[in-house]
């Protein structure tokens, strides 16, 4: 049965040439997930679709045909105020190198969809960019499965804010030594999505770093690698 | 069997973009069957094209000459230095005959997603032809891709850091443009870069 599919919901996360005047576009959609799509002849200097193809801006996309040959034939933008700009436009493109490295394709996840869309929205209001970050990587994590238990230890005690402990992947809070070592505080802090305080920003970042790199299996973030060339020092967000 | 002269043409025309191996044999069979003097052109136009263009030293677009005629020009502002992705960009910026500057090609755009950093798009070089002395004003003229615009920004700062005045192209309606005509996103645009009347 031919799929055809009108207005659904998405943002486009990348697209990059096909053939002589295609796009082949990789979109995060609301209800299917992350998709490939085609764009046919929507590199040819006549068409609109291209420009209407533009990451960070909520969409609504329509397309038919099925598995590797869905062919995108209209993406209508719904208005509003998302335009990112500057550092703000660099955790963009972080997130949606999250997505297309740590999301299966064609697998449905619409709670993580709204965290993103909320996300985006948040970083085009131009607020602190850390903590927007810090709060979609828990999400992406907790959405594919790869939830921590972060207020109790692998033995089941509770964690103490005034203890260090240490952090392994897919075990969680383990005693120091092990892993990376973080304060009780911070895993409490994360818990309860409260970034106010610096010291929990910093090592969370560190234990986030370490986590996501864990589940790429230490394939690159090509968007961490460029600021750190730009910049010529670690970069601040990522 | 394809000789391997043949095979070796085929496989040399899939450099160009878009071109697979059902192309690139009809393209080697044309040139071979139909077009043998339109052949030997290319082959030689290529040659001469690799042998004599490399980067001009100020603007990084391609020359014959280590600086390039327009850089060369002193009928040009040396004040205004425009910068643009690709040299088709500066000709169509030329074609205007608004612009009385010099221009600086990157060649490209930062596209994180692509692995295309500061080192492609010849970063260095810019920032050091920016310094000669004489530039006061930097136009950023790349595209208003959200890679365009990632290129615009830092590009930007690190000029602004020079101490150097950066402004960017305006985007909005287009010439002549009505709005109920025009798609919403570039009337958000333009409401959104609205300038004091
Ligand atoms: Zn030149």
């Amino acid at each position: 049965m031919a799929d055809k599919v009108d207005n659904e919901v998405a943002f486009i996360l990348h697209t990059r040439p096909w053939r002589e005047s295609s796009l082949i576009v990789e979109a995060f959609t609301r209800h299917r997930g992350r998709i490939s799509l085609v764009a046919r002849g929507a590199r040819r200097p006549m068409s609109s679709l291209k420009s209407r193809l533009l990451a960070f801006q909520p969409l609504l996309l329509s397309w038919f045909g099925k598995g590797a040959v869905r062919t995108l034939h209209d993406s209508e933008w719904q208005g509003g105020r998302l335009w990112l700009k500057g550092e703000a436009l660099m955790c963009g493109f972080y997130l949606n190198e999250l997505l297309l490295k740590l999301l299966p394709a064609e697998d449905p996840h619409e709670v993580l969809f709204d965290h993103y869309a909320g996300a985006l929205e948040t970083l085009g209001a131009g607020s602190e960019p850390e903590p927007v970050l810090r709060r979609f990587e828990l999400a992406l994590l907790s959405e594919l499965g790869y939830a921590h238990t972060l207020d109790r230890t692998e033995q089941g005690q509770p964690v103490d804010p005034g203890e260090r402990y240490g952090f392994v992947p897919d075990r969680g809070v383990v005693s120091p030594g092990h892993g990376s070592t973080v304060l009780g505080k911070t895993l409490l802090d994360m818990m309860a999505g409260d970034f106010d305080d610096p010291c929990t920003l910093v090592e969370c970042k560190q234990l986030m770093r370490g986590l996501i790199n864990h589940y790429l299996q230490d394939r690159p973030l090509l968007t961490r690698q460029l600021l750190i060339e730009l910049q010529g020092i670690e970069p601040m967000n990522l | 069997m394809t000789p391997s002269a043949l095979a070796n043409l085929i496989d040399a025309l899939r450099v160009l973009p878009g071109v697979g191996p059902k192309s690139a044999a009809r393209m080697a069979y044309h040139l071979l069957q139909r077009d043998r003097s339109g052949a030997a052109r290319l082959a030689q136009a290529m040659g001469m094209a690799l042998e004599k263009l490399r980067p001009c030293e100020r603007c990084n677009s391609y020359s014959e000459t280590p600086v390039c005629d327009l850089c060369a020009s002193p009928k040009r502002d040396p004040r205004l230095l425009c910068v643009v992705e690709m040299p088709v960009d500066m000709n169509r910026m030329e074609e205007t005959h608004a612009y009385p500057g010099l221009y600086f090609v990157l060649m490209g755009r930062l596209s994180p997603l692509d692995g295309l950093g500061p080192r492609e798009i010849g970063l260095e070089r810019l920032l050091k032809r920016a310094r000669d002395g004489v530039t006061e004003e930097i136009i950023l003229a790349t595209n208003f891709t959200v890679e365009g615009e990632a290129t615009a920004h830092y590009i930007g700062e690190r000029l602004k850091a020079q101490g150097l005045k950066v402004s960017r192209i305006a985007r909005g309606l287009p010439a002549g443009g009505e709005l109920e005509h025009v798609d919403a996103m570039t009337v958000a645009q333009a409401y959104m870069d609205r300038r004091p009347a």
